[in-house]
């Protein structure tokens, strides 16, 4: 249970305060609403190059990184599909640090071409690094393209293609400051060693004065129901064939999450999971197997991958993913099974409140999602999963149909060397 | 709002008064067979960790790999049960197990929520004292690691990893030891269960437990640990390995049509115990260490050459060595190496601003703080000082130091250790697009 307080500013900016005083440290979390899906299906990548820029200089502070470690500070940020979060801890001593620094880059950034010049370079070395000098790594940019056809889910957050970053340009990075970094459009929390006067006044004063913007409202197309098998083959230099599918499910606050969710754990978390028994260990089709949900706030996929034993084939490989998916999709998942899994989910909860950048986090993501009340209702949301909910949930979703699958073939194997 | 006093955004409100950075320390026992108990009671939640400690990690071993599967196969299989059944019961309680296998020693830790913890020790204890190493789970494993090993390979940055420490140390060190596929082959049954009887044993044996800790879950750990019943009588003393350099400094592995190389270059340098190893430790910051670093603005936020670049010092208990690594174009990998050693230069030859001397302080103050949040950091903390045989004066003289350095002595520290001459260099990857 993460107790906490919520205020709005007269400008839209909705605060979330946590106090922990177990600790010397604060977090400050801040999470604006725009992601990956939110670009333009020709400017890909953007949101995330955004964020690289947001450490490039403010309009009054010329070096973010350097005022925060000043201050004893350690942050970092991330961007996915959904949105864009930023997050630090400091010594709460320095707490009004981080108000500064963090107001001033919703306030204005400084708008650097060496800046812009040097991250697109940083981007696509992360492109290179992630995606194509990986083994395997292109699967995350081929995969939602199969799986999505409308909906802007079908790129990845780093972008379509490397070209889409080299050719982001100054007056399309201020024009995306000016529509999504406004305070109307974010959350800021704020957990830690600090009382909820102190963050009040600390608001007053340095975001309170940030005028409100226009955040657009958020139209994106729905992606129509998939009625038709999908598939792909790549083949590429890697040692070992792999096999990923990919199921549409529903959205985060879903319940067809929480039931997708437990599915993933009783298919193949750990020494006790049914793919993991019957295809790793009994079979020895697969040298590791995986099913995991992308956890995104529309509606999203549920995943399994699968690294391929020496000597089997991708059609055999899929023939036995799909008979333990038909396994759960035509009868109840033992009642023990169920347990076990939302033991374990309860637990992880339990563990991820310990740190308070995730309580942070945690209570930003939720209010974005619908309230950040919520994030006390998960253990309740996935116990309310039934054997009954689970089959219907599965039997929705594990379908050929419904399915993208691709093949993704070692070139040494397939030339047979 | 013409009333408003204009707020001044320019300048840095002023810093907090640090506050005195108190260490909750860990405190001592021992089992009635001599196991000693360090505990570290403290934190918000509900939850326990328990960690026990071992001499069986590669230094101990006599052939490649032992030390490392012996670890991994522990959960999977006791004289009582199975794999699977371990892995059910400790789900039922929503506990999960970690094994790590280390050079100086290997680890199993235990995750329970304290009102399940003494439904799961039983299992702890089963697995630790009663690990019985099927055949068939040694075959799977051994299978598909070697699959994943070969998956690997693939990557630049794990070719470099794997194969740097070799030069430093020579490859029949096992701290410089790169393993090959065939030595996946030579493993079996015998040698893990020789392994695990002589070195998984109460002599030897260390245990952290963190987290809310009642007295009476104390005595439970007592019953579970503290017999007389797990004894090795042929645990051998941890030898001394010899250390043999590579001669050649730079090292170049080709790598086809690599569109980045990793590039990992270091040098060996001395134990944590060393009267340089703080003081050399402050200065890897400045290098390489955080996000501000010296390699950080110049290769990443000045040139773009990479998307991160990173440099650290990795203490072991026999030795102890400092590394740069990173990533970079392919069509830059050049560039990048006569930037890095400009930086190591610059150190060397100029002493450090104050105002970077300063602001490395600041930051790595509050590292420390954030170093120590929380029952299971704090645990961490212990076991990082009590490996290498020092205590928590080690972390006073850490804070002191910071306090008192000057860029003089981090300029000499830097021309005893950064001469570029000293430097092993090794490319993994392409040096041309």
């Amino acid at each position: 249970m993460i107790q906490f307080e919520r205020f709005t500013l007269p400008n839209g900016l909705k605060v979330i305060v946590h106090r922990d005083t177990s600790t010397p440290m604060a977090c400050v979390n801040i999470i604006y609403n725009v992601g990956a899906r939110d670009e333009d299906p020709e400017k890909t990548g953007f949101a995330h190059l955004f964020e690289h820029l947001m450490f490039g200089g403010s309009i009054n502070i010329p070096d973010y990184d350097n005022a925060l470690q000043q201050a004893g500070g350690e942050n970092n940020a991330f961007t996915n599909n959904d949105v864009t979060n930023y997050y630090l801890t400091l010594p709460a001593s320095n707490l009004e640090v981080a108000f500064w620094l963090e107001s001033d880059r919703m306030l204005s950034l400084a708008f650097s071409d060496k800046s812009l010049e040097v991250q697109r370079s940083v981007v696509i070395e992360e492109y290179k690094q992630s995606y194509l000098n990986q083994p395997y790594g292109d699967v995350w940019l081929e995969l939602p393209k199969l799986a999505y056809k409308v909906h802007p889910y079908t790129w990845p957050t780093i972008g379509k293609e490397i070209d889409h970053i080299k050719h982001a340009v100054m007056p399309d990075v201020k024009a995306f400051f000016q529509k999504f970094y406004c305070p109307n459009n974010a959350v800021l929390a704020v957990s830690g060693n600090v009382t909820v006067e102190q963050v009040k006044a600390l608001c007053d004063k340095w975001f309170a004065p940030i005028p409100a913007g226009n955040p657009p409202l958020r139209k994106l197309p729905v992606e129509p129901k998939q009625t038709q098998a999908r598939k792909l083959e790549l083949e590429r230099d890697v040692p070992v064939d792999a096999i990923y599918k990919a199921y549409h499910m529903g959205s985060r606050m879903d319940q067809s999450f929480y039931a997708m969710e437990l599915l993933a754990d009783i298919l193949t978390d750990g020494n006790a999971s049914r793919m993991y028994l019957e295809l790793v260990k009994n079979k020895k089709l697969f040298s590791e197997i995986n099913a995991f949900t992308m956890e995104s706030f529309d509606p999203g996929l549920f995943i399994i991958s699968g690294k391929l034993s020496e000597g089997v084939t991708l059609e055999a490989a899929d023939e036995a993913i799909q008979e333990e998916l038909k396994k759960v999709s035509l009868a109840q998942v033992k009642k023990e099974e169920m347990e076990k899994a939302k033991n374990k989910t309860e637990s992880q909860l339990v563990f991820g409140e310990m740190s308070i950048l995730n309580k942070a986090m945690n209570l930003a993501i939720f209010e974005l999602l619908g309230g950040a009340e919520e994030v006390n209702n998960e253990t309740e949301r996935f116990a309310k999963i039934s054997e009954v909910d689970l089959l219907v949930e599965a039997s929705r979703v594990i379908n050929e149909n419904n399915c993208s699958t691709l093949y993704y073939r070692s070139k040494s194997k397939a030339n047979g060397n | 709002m013409e009333t408003e006093v204009r707020l001044d955004r320019h300048t840095m409100p002023a810093l907090g008064k640090p506050s005195k950075i108190d260490i909750l320390h860990a405190t001592e026992s021992k089992l009635p067979n001599g196991i000693p108990l360090y505990s570290v009671n403290t934190g918000t939640q509900d939850v326990v960790k328990i960690e026990l400690i071992f001499p069986a990690g590669t230094l101990q071993q006599n052939l490649p790999l032992v030390a490392d599967t012996t670890n991994a196969l522990l959960e999977e299989g006791t004289t009582k049960h199975s794999s699977e059944e371990i892995a059910s019961m400790l789900d039922y309680y929503g506990s999960f197990l970690e094994t790590s296998s280390h050079h100086d020693y290997a680890s199993v830790a235990l995750y329970s929520l304290g009102k399940h913890v003494n439904k799961v020790l039983p299992i702890l204890e089963e697995i630790v004292k009663e690990a019985s190493f099927p055949k068939e789970e040694i075959d799977v494993y051994l299978t598909n690691k070697k699959q994943r090993y070969l998956v690997e390979e693939k990557k630049v940055r794990v070719v470099a990893a794997r194969n740097f420490p070799a030069l430093l140390f020579g490859n029949n060190h096992p701290y410089g030891h790169v393993v090959t596929l065939d030595e996946y082959d030579a493993i079996n049954r015998e040698q893990l269960l020789n392994f695990h009887r002589s070195h998984y044993a109460s002599n030897g044996c260390a245990i952290i437990v963190a987290g809310k800790i009642k007295d009476q879950f104390l005595n439970t750990l007592s019953d579970s640990f503290g017999g007389s019943n797990w004894k090795a009588d042929d645990l051998k003393k941890t030898g001394e390995f010899a250390i043999n350099p590579s001669a050649e400094k730079k090292h170049y592995m080709p790598k086809d049509k690599a569109l980045q190389s990793a590039i990992r270059m270091g040098r060996m340098l001395f134990h944590k115990n060393h009267p340089d190893a703080i003081p050399f430790q402050i200065l890897n910051v400045i290098l390489g260490g955080y996000f501000g670093s010296r390699l950080m603005s110049n290769i990443r936020e000045d040139k773009g050459y990479t998307y991160g670049i990173s440099s650290g010092v990795v203490f072991l208990q026999q030795a102890g060595y400092f590394q740069i690594a990173s990533e970079v174009g392919s069509d830059v990998c050049d560039k990048a190496l006569v930037e890095i050693y400009k930086e190591m230069d610059r150190l060397c030859n100029e002493p450090i601003p104050q105002d970077e001397l300063q602001l490395v302080k600041n930051y790595l103050r509050g590292n420390v703080l954030r170093s120590m949040d929380g029952p299971f950091a704090l645990a961490e903390r212990f076991k990082q000082v009590w490996l290498h045989g020092l205590d928590y004066s080690y972390y006073e003289k850490y804070i002191s130091t910071l306090a008192e350095i000057t860029s003089k002595q981090l300029q000499d520290i830097a021309g005893k250790y950064l001469q570029k001459d000293s430097i092993y260099e090794m490319v993994v990857g392409s040096k041309k697009a």
